[in-house]
C-alpha cells in the first residue's frame, strides 16, 4: 500500500510535463514510421555510368538491361573513355560500367563483350550488392542468349527464401526498432529517477519516511515499467498496422521477453543513477551505454562480426537477446524451443544486475 | 566583446567544476570508437551451408567441392538426417534454430539428367530473414552454378566480368564505418555539451540572474557556445587521431582542410545543441531530445550505414537537414579519396549555414523567454 504512493507519486512527476509526455509517445511513433522506412537495406537506384567501346547488338542489349533495373540510376552513357577517377572524386557516380569487344576467335558465335565495372568502394556493402547484381544482369543476358542458339543448360538453381519470401528489409528492421526505442526511452528516464532526488535533495524526505529501501526501489522502477510496456504495446501496433507485419508467433511470449527486457533495462539505469552524483553524469553514462547497446545489439550488422576481445561486450548485452527472440516470433513464428536458451540468459542477465543495483541503492541509502 | 568573454569565462568556470562529467566526455567517445570500430562490419566470410546429396556421383561431388573450396561458404555434407527424419527437414530445422544459413539438395538424377543433356534442377532454400544477406548469398550461389556449368559445357570464359574497386581494393568495411562514427560520435557529442548549458540554469534558477543581466540575447548564446567549441576540437581531434592509429585508416587528403570542416561540423553540433538546450525546459527533456534528433537521423538518414541513393524521395528530402550526412560526404571524400576543397565547397557552406540558423533561433527563443521571465 505504501508503494502505491511513491508510485503515483512518481507517475505524476513524469507526467506533468506536457512536452516529456510529448517525447514518450509522440516521438516513439513518429520515429519508428520514419525509421521503419528508412531502414531499407535494399539497394537502389545506385548513380551509374556507362561507357559503351563496343558496337555490337550485345552490348547495346545489355545497356538496355541496365538501364531498366531499379538497381542502378544511369546518369550518362558515353562512347569514350573518361578519366574515371575524377568522376569518383565529384562523387556523381558511384560505378562505371564499361563494356569492349572481347576477343576470342574460337567461337564467333558465342562472342559476348568484356564487361568491366569500376566501382566506389568506400561504402563497402553497397558496392559489394551492387558488383553481384550487375554480375547477374549480364550473366543472365549471357544465358538467355545462349539458350535461344540451342545450347541447353545441364544446371539451374530453384531458390526458395524462408521465413521473408520478398526479402523486404523492414519485415527484419521494424521490430528492432520498436526494442531500440524502447531501450532508449525507458533507460533516459529511469537513469535520472535516483540522482534527480539526490541533486535537488528530497531524497532525504524519502529517506526519512517510513518506506523500506526496497519499496523505494520498487516504487522508482515500476512505474517506468508500467510506461515501458505501454509503448512497447504502442510500437508493436504502430509496426503491424502501417507496416502491415503480421507477427507469426506467440504474442505471449513476445510481451514476457519484452518484459524481462524491460527489467534487465531498468534495474541498469537505476544503477547507473545510484552511483552518479548528477543527472549531467547520469544522462551522459546512459548514452554512452545506450550506443554500444544499439550497435552491438545484432540489429545493424551481424553479430557475429565482432572479434572475440569484445564479444563478451555483445554476450551481456540484453537488447541483443531481445532482438534475436522479436526476430524468432515476428519472422519466423518459431515456438518457445527455439529460443528458451536466450530467455533464459536474458533472465540470468537481468536477475545479475537487478540484484547488483539493489544491493548498491542499499548501500547509498544506508550511508 | 568583452561582455561575451565574461559569459564565456562563467561557462568555462562551471565545466572545469565537474570535471567527472568531462571525464565521462574524454573517454567514452575513445572507447565507443574502438570497440564499435572493430565490431560493426558487414562482411560475410562463412556462410554456413549444409549440402544433401541424394545423388552421390562423381558429378555432384566435384559442385559440393566447389562450394567447400570457395572461401565464403563453409560447407557440411549431410547424408542422414536426425532420428526418423529425413535429411531435408533437419536441414529445415537447423535453418529454423539460425545454425545455418541455406542448405541445399542435389536430386538423385542429377548425374544422370546432366550426361543425358537434359536440365537438372538444384533445390535452395535460403534463411531470407535478413534481406539483405540473403539477397548476397542467392547472387553468391548463382555466381558458382554458373561456373561450374562453363566448365561443364566448356565455355569456361563466356562471361568476362572484372570488378575494380577504387579507394578501397580490399573491400574492407572499416574504410567506411570508420569515417561515419567519427562522424556521428562527433555530431552527438558536441550538441550533447551544449544542450545542458542552458536547461541547467532553467532548472536552478540561476537563469534569471542572466536575464536581468544588461547581456543581450546572442552575446548570451554565444557565449554559452564558444567555451566548448574548443573542448570539442580536442575531442574531434583525438578521435581522428584513434581512427588513424588503430584502424590504419589512410589519409589521402589534406589534414587541415579536415581540420577545418571538423572545426565548421563542431560548431554546427554545438548551435544545434544550444538551440535544444533553450527551448527545453528541463535537463532531461533537454537531453532526451538531442539524442533523438542526433543519435538516429545520424546513423540511419546520413548514408552511414544505409546508402542514401536507395531512400525514397521523402527520406532523401530527410536527410538533407541531418548535418552529418553532409560532413559524412566531406570526411569519406577527404580522408579515402583524396579529394580537395573544390569539391565540397557546398557542404562547407550549408554547415555554416546550419550553425547561422540554429544560433538565430536559440537567440530569438532566449530573448522571448527573458521577455516572459521579467
Amino acid at each position: 500500500m505504501r508503494i502505491y504512493y511513491l508510485f503515483k507519486k512518481e507517475l505524476i512527476e513524469i507526467l506533468r510535463q506536457k512536452e516529456m509526455l510529448f517525447l514518450m509517445l509522440v516521438a516513439p511513433i513518429l520515429q519508428t514510421i520514419i525509421l521503419g522506412y528508412v531502414v531499407t537495406t535494399d539497394v537502389k537506384n545506385i548513380p551509374v555510368q556507362v561507357v559503351n567501346l563496343s558496337e555490337s547488338q550485345d552490348a547495346f542489349r545489355i545497356v538496355n538491361r541496365i538501364n531498366h533495373s531499379s538497381l542502378f540510376d544511369v546518369k550518362k552513357i558515353s562512347h569514350t573513355p573518361e578519366d574515371y577517377i575524377s568522376i569518383f572524386k565529384k562523387g556523381t557516380s558511384k560505378a562505371i560500367i564499361i563494356l569492349r569487344d572481347g576477343f576470342n576467335e574460337g567461337r564467333r558465335n558465342l562472342n559476348y563483350p568484356e564487361v568491366q565495372i569500376l566501382m566506389d568502394g568506400i561504402d563497402a556493402n553497397t558496392s559489394g550488392i551492387a558488383a553481384g547484381y550487375f554480375n547477374g544482369i549480364v550473366r543472365h543476358y549471357i544465358m538467355t542468349d545462349i539458350q535461344k542458339k540451342g545450347i541447353e543448360f545441364p544446371l539451374k538453381n530453384k531458390t526458395v527464401i524462408r521465413f521473408n519470401p520478398n526479402l523486404e528489409s523492414i519485415n527484419y528492421m521494424g521490430p528492432g526498432i520498436v526494442a531500440l526505442l524502447l531501450t532508449i526511452i525507458s533507460m533516459f528516464f529511469t537513469s535520472i529517477a535516483i540522482v534527480r532526488e539526490k541533486e535537488q535533495q528530497t531524497m532525504d524526505t524519502l529517506l526519512i519516511s517510513r518506506l523500506t529501501p526496497l519499496e523505494i526501489y520498487t516504487g522508482k522502477a515500476l512505474p517506468m515499467a508500467l510506461l515501458g510496456l505501454i509503448e512497447m504495446g504502442i510500437g508493436i501496433l504502430v509496426v503491424v498496422l502501417v507496416f502491415g507485419i503480421y507477427i507469426r508467433g506467440n504474442l505471449g511470449y513476445l510481451l514476457l521477453a519484452a518484459a524481462i527486457f524491460l527489467f534487465a533495462n531498468l534495474s541498469y539505469s537505476l544503477l547507473i543513477s545510484t552511483l552518479c552524483t548528477s543527472q549531467q553524469q547520469a544522462l551522459f553514462f546512459s548514452w554512452f551505454s545506450m550506443v554500444l547497446f544499439l550497435l552491438l545489439s545484432g540489429l545493424f550488422t551481424p553479430v557475429e562480426n565482432i572479434p572475440t576481445a569484445f564479444r563478451w561486450l555483445a554476450d551481456i548485452n540484453p537488447l541483443r537477446y531481445l532482438i534475436r527472440i522479436i526476430r524468432e516470433i515476428f519472422l519466423k513464428g518459431n515456438d518457445i524451443t527455439y529460443f528458451i536458451n536466450d530467455l533464459l540468459i536474458m533472465s540470468g542477465i537481468t536477475v545479475v544486475i537487478l540484484s547488483l543495483s539493489l544491493f548498491n541503492f542499499k548501500r547509498m541509502v544506508s550511508k | 566583446m568583452k561582455r561575451i568573454k565574461a559569459v564565456v569565462l562563467k561557462e568555462a568556470f562551471h565545466i572545469s567544476r565537474d570535471p567527472k562529467s568531462l571525464a565521462i566526455l574524454f573517454l567514452l567517445p575513445v572507447v565507443m570508437i574502438m570497440v564499435l570500430g572493430y565490431s560493426l562490419s558487414f562482411d560475410l566470410d562463412h556462410i554456413e551451408t549444409v549440402v544433401v546429396d541424394y545423388s552421390q556421383s562423381e558429378l555432384s561431388r566435384s559442385l559440393t567441392q566447389k562450394f567447400s573450396h570457395s572461401h565464403t561458404y563453409s560447407v557440411t555434407q549431410m547424408v542422414r538426417g536426425k532420428q526418423s527424419q529425413t535429411p531435408e527437414e533437419t536441414a529445415e530445422e537447423m535453418l529454423k534454430s539460425g545454425e545455418i544459413k541455406q542448405f541445399i539438395v542435389i536430386p538423385h538424377d542429377f548425374s544422370s539428367r546432366i550426361k543425358k543433356g537434359k536440365t537438372s534442377h538444384l533445390g535452395v532454400v535460403i534463411d531470407g530473414s535478413d534481406s539483405n544477406i540473403a539477397n548476397i548469398i542467392h547472387q553468391y550461389n548463382e555466381m558458382l552454378t554458373f561456373d561450374f556449368m562453363a566448365e561443364l559445357k566448356d565455355i569456361k570464359d563466356i562471361l568476362r566480368i572484372s570488378t575494380k574497386l577504387y579507394f578501397n581494393p580490399e573491400n574492407k568495411s572499416a574504410f567506411y564505418i570508420i569515417p561515419g562514427l567519427v562522424a556521428v560520435i562527433m555530431i552527438m557529442i558536441s550538441a550533447l555539451l551544449t544542450s545542458l548549458s542552458v536547461a541547467r540554469e532553467k532548472e536552478t534558477r540561476s537563469i534569471e540572474l542572466l536575464f536581468i543581466s544588461p547581456l543581450k540575447s546572442h552575446e548570451i548564446v554565444l557565449g554559452k557556445t564558444a567555451p566548448y567549441i574548443f573542448i570539442a576540437l580536442i575531442e574531434g581531434a583525438l578521435i581522428l587521431a584513434f581512427a588513424r592509429v588503430m584502424f590504419h585508416i589512410p589519409f589521402r587528403g589534406n589534414l587541415w582542410i579536415l581540420l577545418m570542416f571538423s572545426l565548421v561540423y563542431i560548431v554546427t553540433g554545438l548551435s544545434l545543441g544550444i538551440t535544444i538546450s533553450t527551448v527545453a525546459s528541463s535537463q532531461k527533456v533537454a537531453m532526451i531530445a538531442t539524442l533523438l534528433v542526433t543519435l538516429l537521423p545520424s546513423i540511419l538518414l546520413s548514408g552511414f550505414i544505409f546508402p542514401l541513393d536507395s531512400l525514397s524521395p521523402i527520406l532523401r528530402a530527410f536527410s538533407y537537414i541531418v548535418p552529418a550526412t553532409y560532413f559524412l560526404e566531406v570526411i569519406r571524400g577527404l580522408i579515402l579519396k583524396g579529394a580537395g576543397l573544390k569539391h565540397f565547397a557546398s557542404q562547407g557552406l550549408i554547415l555554416i549555414g546550419f550553425s547561422v540558423l540554429f544560433l538565430v533561433i536559440a537567440s530569438v527563443k532566449f530573448s522571448q523567454q527573458r521577455k516572459a521571465g521579467k
